[in-house]
């Protein structure tokens, strides 16, 4: 006998989103302010510090502002996002090794870009199921990010010659997500 | 009433439970069908409107709405009279310090412990004394499995996609028991949280660890020693969004909770033993300070069967206990 069912879920991922549109990317980083919305997962807070200094080495970048949040996988407190967008021009987000982690980073960026400030998520390999599920779920799917791979961590248990390592690996990536040059790569 | 959930048309019983496998609505076993008949009966014995928000996951934009708990609450096996309790469970999870983001996403794979006090649990028959834990009880089991399918079907945590969790765990299909109110004149767990013992409600609970502290000594010193000692192995870190809110539950099992009675011991003043032991400072790698503010957030509950001179204790994620009454 027949039978109708109903659907358990709210839907495709994505289907009640808003439409999403990322911020207008500045030709380059040069006189630019990087905004950083560290998790303070492991060591990641002493690699956005090393990825600072090398954009300023060699962007000539303005100077950086960076928070760092209440908990892993929870936004910004309120005077932490006002503190990032008031000065801010640019922004990262993450790092991001855990499961909850890289995906409320994920979103952290997506805000960013939602209040104008282009941005970019570091995201470890092992996550990125994850990040694209959430960014899905934002209804932007295909919006780019930078992947730290393997040897390091997922979850930044990083040795401070580990982070600046690391630091110089998403440098490219970083600037090409950040500028006009690479946003639509 | 009518309802707002896309309809899917089977051409019988079996390919429906099939289809559900199929679009992945699933946690592995077979589901119930939710037609709209079963969907509508929930939605009535918890005096709900399907359009109702029980809550959301701000993080993922969900919103979770009684229509959407009702449909998997049938999925799950629930009679409709359970559907309060879901819907109570729902809200409970979806409270800001119940952190539903994190402990639902995390690579640890945390759980839910699902607490029922008050009345109900004698109206639906939740089962709080033997074997309370485990499979066998329909009430407990299906309860438990439909929060279960409302975190992965609405709130989007599917396992391999949102959900990365490196092993996850057996307590992610189903986790609901009931405090044993009968045994002795303990003030129940939900009046110490400020309810009246006529009302029913529900308490939250993430699971990061779930440890069993073994005692056979007959003074009531040393289980309580032997509990703190258990909390101890991990400890308890301090977090600034779940603040002076985070909590851990101990669970004084039957033949614990004898010896304790015997002594005169009320819960308030175990809570406020284990929390000057607990609280010690950290003196070892397996011998850590369990940060809490206050007595209170020892939640203390009595459950289990005779038997082993066991208690156990439930380490959080990054949520702190979360009630919501039974309405």
């Amino acid at each position: 006998m027949p039978l109708i069912t109903l659907d358990p879920t709210n839907g495709p991922l994505g289907s009640d989103a808003a439409s999403f549109e990322m911020a207008g990317r500045p030709l380059t980083l040069a006189g630019h302010t990087l905004g950083i919305i560290a998790n303070g997962l492991g060591q990641s807070e002493v690699m956005f510090d090393a990825l600072a200094d090398q954009l300023s080495k060699w962007d000539d970048l303005a100077g950086s502002v960076k928070v760092v949040k209440p908990s892993v996988a929870v936004a910004p407190w309120p005077a932490q996002w006002a503190e990032i967008t008031e000065h801010a021009t640019v922004a990262v987000t993450g790092f991001g090794g855990c499961g909850s982690c890289s995906t409320r980073s994920m979103r952290d960026a997506l805000d960013l870009e939602a209040a104008g400030i282009p941005a970019v998520c570091l995201v470890h390999t092992a996550l990125v199921p994850a990040v694209r599920a959430l960014c899905s779920l934002m209804g932007a799917p295909d919006y780019p990010f930078v992947i730290v791979d393997y040897p390091y961590n997922p979850t930044g248990n990083w040795t401070v010659d580990e982070c600046n390592a690391l630091a110089t690996q998403v440098l490219d990536g970083v600037r090409l997500r950040l500028t006009a040059s690479g946003a639509d790569q | 009433m009518t309802l707002q959930s896309d309809t899917l048309l089977h051409e019988d019983y079996p390919d429906a439970v099939e289809a559900y496998f199929e679009n992945g609505y699933t946690d592995g076993l077979p589901i119930i069908p939710p037609t709209p008949e079963a969907v509508e009966s929930m939605l009535a014995a918890a005096h709900l409107a399907g359009p109702e928000v029980l809550g959301e996951v701000p993080t993922r934009n969900v919103t979770v709405t009684a229509e959407k708990a009702a449909v998997n609450a049938v999925m799950a096996g629930c009679k409709s009279e359970y559907f309060p309790v879901v819907a109570a469970a729902v809200r409970a999870l979806l409270q800001p310090l119940a952190n539903c983001h994190s402990t639902t996403a995390t690579l640890a794979g945390s759980a839910h412990a699902l607490i029922v006090n008050g009345p109900v649990r004698e109206r639906i028959g939740v089962v709080s004394g033997q074997a309370c834990m485990g499979p066998g009880f329909r009430t407990n089991a299906t309860i438990g499995r439909a929060l279960r399918l409302v975190i992965r079907n609405v709130c989007r945590t599917v396992p391999t996609e949102l959900d990365r969790a490196t092993f996850s765990w057996p307590l992610r299909y189903s986790f609901c028991f009931g405090e044993n109110e009968e045994y002795s004149d303990w003030t129940p767990n939900h009046v110490l949280q400020g309810y009246s013992p006529e009302d029913s409600a529900v308490t939250i609970m993430s699971v990061m660890r779930l440890l069993a502290a073994i005692e056979m000594a007959p003074e009531s010193e040393v289980i309580l020693e032997m509990i703190s000692e258990t909390a101890r192995l991990y400890g308890l870190s301090v977090d600034s969004f779940v603040g002076d809110a985070r909590g851990i539950v101990v669970i004084i099992g039957m033949e614990h909770q004898r010896r304790l009675l015997d002594d005169g011991w009320t819960k308030e003043a175990v809570r406020e033993w284990l929390f000057e032991r607990m609280t010690r400072p950290t003196i070892g790698k397996y011998d850590l300070k369990v940060n809490l503010a206050e007595p209170s957030r020892i939640l203390v509950i009595a459950a289990g069967g005779p038997g082993i001179a066991e208690s156990r204790v439930i380490m959080p994620h990054l949520a702190a206990p979360t009630h919501e009454q039974v309405r």
